[in-house]
C-alpha cells in the first residue's frame, strides 16, 4: 500500500488527539524549557501565562502597539507594527486555520470539554439557521473594536483603561495561566469603571465558555475575532481545503460532522476553495467524506490528505472483517 | 375401449395467478441467465435466489414478520436494528400489474399498480409474513395508494417526506420523522432499537454497501469486466434478501469480478456504446429495457435509479456513536443526497448523471419513464436539456410493464445504439 493510500485511510481522531496535546504542552509549558517562538503566533498562546508560554499570541502585540500615540505609531518608528504582522501572515500562510484545529491552546480545551460530554453520553447542541447566521458576525465585530478601541486611546479619544480591551474579555486569558498554576487573572480589576466591567466581562465568559463548549462543540471559536483575522488572509496560505463539486453527492455527511456547522462544506458544489470563515481545517469533513477526492487538502498544490471510500469506512468500521 | 380422460383439477384465480407469475419470472430469468454467455459464476446464487422465491415457492425469511417498505427512503438500518426486515413492496410484474388495475386511473404507474396489485392478491411470495407497511410521502401515487393498502387491511405507517431537501427546515423535518419511527418501530417489532443494536446494522448495511461500491467501481472500467442486467439483479436482491447473506454472495461476486479486471476480461463488444441508465426504476421482472440495451450491442455501465444506485451509493457518517447522533446521521443519508425527482429541484440528479456519465466514459443516456409516472415524465425535460447542453446523446423511452410493446421498443433502442456508434466512429 502507497504512503498516500495509508495516509487517507488515516484515523483521524487519536492523530489530531495526540498532535493537539503536544501543541498544548509545547505552547503553554515550552517556556520553562525556554523555547520563545516569538510575539506573533497566529493562535491563543495567551502571553499571561508569563511563566509556561512558548510564544505570544498576536493579538496581545497587536493591541498595544495600536494604543502608542499616533505621532508615534505614525511616524518611522511605527513600523514595527508591520514587522509583527509580517511575522504573523509568516507563521499564519504555513498552517492556514489548521492552527485552530490543531494548535490553539484554546481550540483544545474545548476539545477536552466536548471529549467529556461525549463520555457522559449527553447530546450536543447546534445552532439554528438563523441565529448561526446572525451570530457569526460578532467576530468581525469584535476583531474592529480590538483595531479600533487601541487606535482611539493611542488618538486620546478615550482613557488608557481601556487597553487591551479583547484580552480583558478572552476566555484564555484566566484559563490558560491556571494550567501553571496561575489564577492571578481571575480578578475583577476594580481600579476603574471600565477595568472592572471589562473584567467583570471577561469573569462571565470565561464562565460562558465552559458551559458553552459543553453544549456546543467548539463553542467559543464561533466568536474568535483571530478566526475572522485569518479568514481576512487566508487566501495567501499554502494549505488549502478544496473540493471537486462534481464529486460531491450532496449527502451532507461532512456537514454533519462539521463543529462548527459549516453547511456549505456540502451544499457549495461551485466554489473550488471550500475554507468558510468559520472553519478550523480541522479536517473531520475530509475523513467523513465517502465520495473519493471529493473534498482533500492541498499543501502547494500537491494533495496530502484526500477523501476516499476506503479511508471512510474504515473508519466509520463498516470494512470487510477477516473471519 | 375405454378413453381414458386426464383429470385436471380447476384452479382458482389466485392459483392462476400465481402460475403466471412464476411463468413471467421464469421467462425473464432464463434470458438473463441463458441468453448471455459470459455471466460472473458469483451470479449464480442471485439467479437461484430468484428462481426459488418467484418460480419454485420458496419462501424468504419463512415464519418471520417483515415489514414492508414503500419507497428507498425508509431507513433499512433502523428496521434491522429494531430486529425486523425490510422488504421492498416496489413490484415489478404485469401480472400484478394487471390485478393492481382497478385500484388507479388508467394513466398511473405500473409499478404503483403492480404492488397494489401484488398486496391484494396475497400471491407474493412475502404475503404472509408482512402486516405492516412503511410509506414515505413521496409521490401522490405511491401515497394515495398506501390509503388503498389500508382498506386492504394492511397496518400502514406513514412517515413523513418533506417536499424540499436542500432548507434546515426540511431536514429538521425529517430528522424528527426517523426519530419518531425509530421509537415507533420498536413496538411494530416488539425489540427496541438500542444504540448497540443500531450501531452495529449500520456497520451491516455500510458493509453491504462497500461490496456493492466495489462492483460499481469495476464497471466503470474499459474493458467491461460485467454486464449491467446483472448489477440490477444484485441490487434488485436487496429489496428482500437476508442482508449478511446478500452481503457475503456480492462480496464474493466482487471477488471474481476483481479477477476479470486484473484478466482485462471483456463481457462488451469491440464497439458496444456504453449506457448510463436513469429514471423509473427496473425492478425485477421488468427488466424489460435494461434486458434490450444489453441485447442490442450497448452496455449498462452506471444507473441512476432507486433500485440500484440510489438505494445503496450513499453512505451514514457517525461522528458520536450514540443514539442521537446516530439516529440523525441515517436520516441525513436517506434525504440529503437522494436523487428522487419527487423533490422541487432536481440539480443534484442532474449532477449526478453528468458525474456517472464522465467517471464511467459513457456514451449516452437511456432515460425510462413508466407511463403515468408524473414526476419522471416531467422531470425529463430539464434532464433532456442538461444533457444536450453536456453534448451527452439521451434517448427518452416511455414504457409500462406490457409486453405488447417489445417490437418498437428494441428498434427505437438499437437505433440509437447505432447511432452511438456511428457518433463514436466519427470522433
Amino acid at each position: 500500500m502507497s504512503i498516500k493510500s495509508r495516509i487517507d485511510r488515516v484515523d483521524l481522531r487519536p492523530f489530531r488527539f495526540w498532535f493537539q496535546l503536544l501543541a498544548f504542552v509545547f505552547l503553554v509549558y515550552g517556556g520553562h524549557l525556554a523555547v520563545d517562538l516569538g510575539n506573533s503566533l497566529p493562535t491563543f498562546s495567551c502571553g499571561y501565562n508569563s511563566q509556561g508560554t512558548a510564544g505570544v499570541c498576536y493579538l496581545l502585540p497587536l493591541q498595544h502597539q495600536l494604543a502608542q500615540p499616533w505621532e508615534r505609531l505614525f511616524s518611522p518608528a511605527g513600523m514595527a507594527v508591520l514587522g509583527g504582522f509580517g511575522l504573523f501572515i509568516l507563521w499564519f500562510v504555513v498552517l492556514n486555520k489548521a492552527w485552530c484545529g490543531y494548535i490553539c491552546p484554546l481550540g483544545t480545551i474545548q476539545d477536552w470539554i466536548t471529549g467529556l460530554r461525549k463520555r457522559i453520553g449527553i447530546p450536543y447542541s447546534n445552532y439554528s439557521d438563523d441565529h448561526f447566521n446572525k451570530l457569526k458576525v460578532i467576530k468581525y465585530f469584535l476583531l474592529l473594536a480590538l483595531i479600533f478601541i487601541p487606535l482611539a486611546i493611542g488618538g486620546q479619544f478615550i482613557s488608557h483603561d481601556w487597553g487591551v480591551p479583547f484580552c480583558k474579555i478572552c476566555p484564555a486569558r484566566m484559563i490558560i495561566p491556571a494550567f501553571n498554576g496561575d489564577f492571578s487573572q481571575w480578578t475583577i480589576d476594580f481600579s476603574s469603571n471600565t477595568k472592572m466591567v471589562l473584567t467583570a466581562l471577561g469573569m462571565f465568559i470565561v464562565g460562558l465558555f465552559l458551559v458553552g463548549s459543553f453544549v456546543k462543540k467548539r463553542f467559543f471559536c464561533f466568536f474568535c475575532p483571530m478566526s475572522a483575522f485569518h479568514f481576512i488572509f487566508s487566501k495567501l496560505s499554502i494549505l488549502k481545503l478544496k473540493k471537486d463539486g462534481s464529486k460531491c453527492t450532496v449527502c451532507g455527511d461532512c456537514y454533519r460532522v462539521c463543529d462548527m456547522q459549516i453547511k456549505p462544506i456540502a451544499d457549495d458544489v461551485k466554489s473550488v476553495d471550500i475554507l468558510k470563515d468559520d472553519c478550523i481545517l480541522c479536517l473531520k469533513c475530509v475523513a467523513a467524506c465517502p465520495e473519493e477526492g471529493a473534498l482533500k487538502v492541498d499543501v502547494l498544490g500537491k494533495t496530502i490528505f484526500e477523501a476516499t471510500r476506503g479511508g471512510f469506512s474504515k473508519r466509520m468500521g463498516m470494512e470487510k472483517n477477516d473471519d | 375401449m375405454t378413453i381414458e380422460t386426464e383429470q385436471r383439477e380447476i384452479e382458482d384465480s389466485q392459483q392462476k395467478h400465481i402460475r403466471h407469475q412464476g411463468m413471467e419470472a421464469m421467462q425473464v430469468l432464463d434470458v438473463i441467465e441463458k441468453d448471455f454467455s459470459d455471466n460472473p459464476e458469483a451470479m449464480q446464487y442471485f439467479y437461484d435466489l430468484f428462481r426459488d422465491v418467484y418460480c419454485n415457492g420458496i419462501k424468504p425469511h419463512p415464519g418471520k414478520e417483515m415489514i414492508g417498505t414503500m419507497c428507498v427512503q425508509v431507513p433499512d438500518e433502523i428496521i434491522h436494528a429494531a430486529g425486523g426486515i425490510p422488504v421492498r413492496m416496489c413490484n415489478g410484474f404485469y401480472t400484478d400489474e394487471e390485478a393492481g388495475g382497478e385500484f388507479m386511473p388508467a394513466k398511473s404507474c405500473s409499478l404503483v399498480k403492480a404492488s397494489l396489485g401484488m398486496l391484494k392478491s396475497k400471491t407474493n411470495p412475502y404475503s404472509e409474513g408482512i402486516k405492516t407497511i412503511v410509506n414515505p410521502t413521496t409521490c401522490d401515487q405511491k401515497k394515495k395508494s398506501a390509503g388503498m393498502m389500508r382498506e386492504m387491511g394492511y397496518k400502514i405507517y406513514d412517515m413523513e417526506l418533506p417536499p424540499v431537501k436542500e432548507s434546515e427546515i426540511g431536514r429538521e423535518y425529517w430528522r424528527r420523522s426517523v426519530r419518531l419511527f425509530t421509537k415507533e418501530v420498536g413496538k411494530i417489532t416488539g425489540k427496541k432499537v438500542t444504540r448497540k443494536g443500531l450501531k452495529e446494522t449500520i456497520r451491516k448495511i455500510g458493509r453491504a454497501q462497500n461490496a456493492y461500491h466495489r462492483l460499481n467501481e469495476a464497471r466503470k472500467l474499459t474493458p467491461l469486466p460485467f454486464l449491467g442486467k446483472d448489477m440490477f439483479v444484485v441490487t434488485n436482491a436487496f429489496f428482500f434478501d437476508d442482508l449478511e447473506r446478500w452481503t457475503l454472495a456480492t462480496e464474493k461476486l466482487a471477488d471474481e469480478i476483481d479477477k476479470r479486471v486484473e484478466n482485462k476480461y471483456n463481457t462488451a463488444g469491440k464497439r458496444s456504446p456504453r449506457i448510463v441508465f436513469t429514471g423509473s426504476p427496473p425492478v425485477f421482472p421488468n427488466l424489460k429495457v435494461p434486458l434490450m440495451i444489453e441485447q442490442s450491442d450497448a452496455v449498462i455501465v452506471a444507473d441512476e435509479t432507486c433500485s440500484s444506485n440510489r438505494l445503496l451509493n450513499d453512505m451514514v457518517s457517525v461522528d458520536e456513536w450514540f443514539m442521537y447522533d446516530m439516529v440523525d446521521a441515517v436520516a441525513d443519508r436517506y434525504l440529503k443526497s437522494c436523487t428522487c425527482p419527487i423533490f422541487t429541484m432536481n440539480d443534484d440528479r442532474i449532477r449526478r448523471l453528468i458525474e456517472l456519465v464522465r467517471s464511467s466514459n459513457a456514451d449516452g443516456v437511456i432515460y425510462q419513464a413508466f407511463a403515468g409516472c408524473g414526476v419522471y415524465e416531467m422531470e425529463q425535460r430539464s434532464v433532456a436539456k442538461a444533457m444536450e447542453k453536456e453534448g451527452i446523446p439521451m434517448l427518452y423511452i416511455e414504457t409500462d410493464y406490457s409486453p405488447s410493446q417489445g417490437g418498437q421498443l428494441s428498434t427505437r433502442i438499437e437505433a440509437f445504439v447505432e447511432s452511438l456508434k456511428a457518433r463514436s466512429r466519427r470522433k
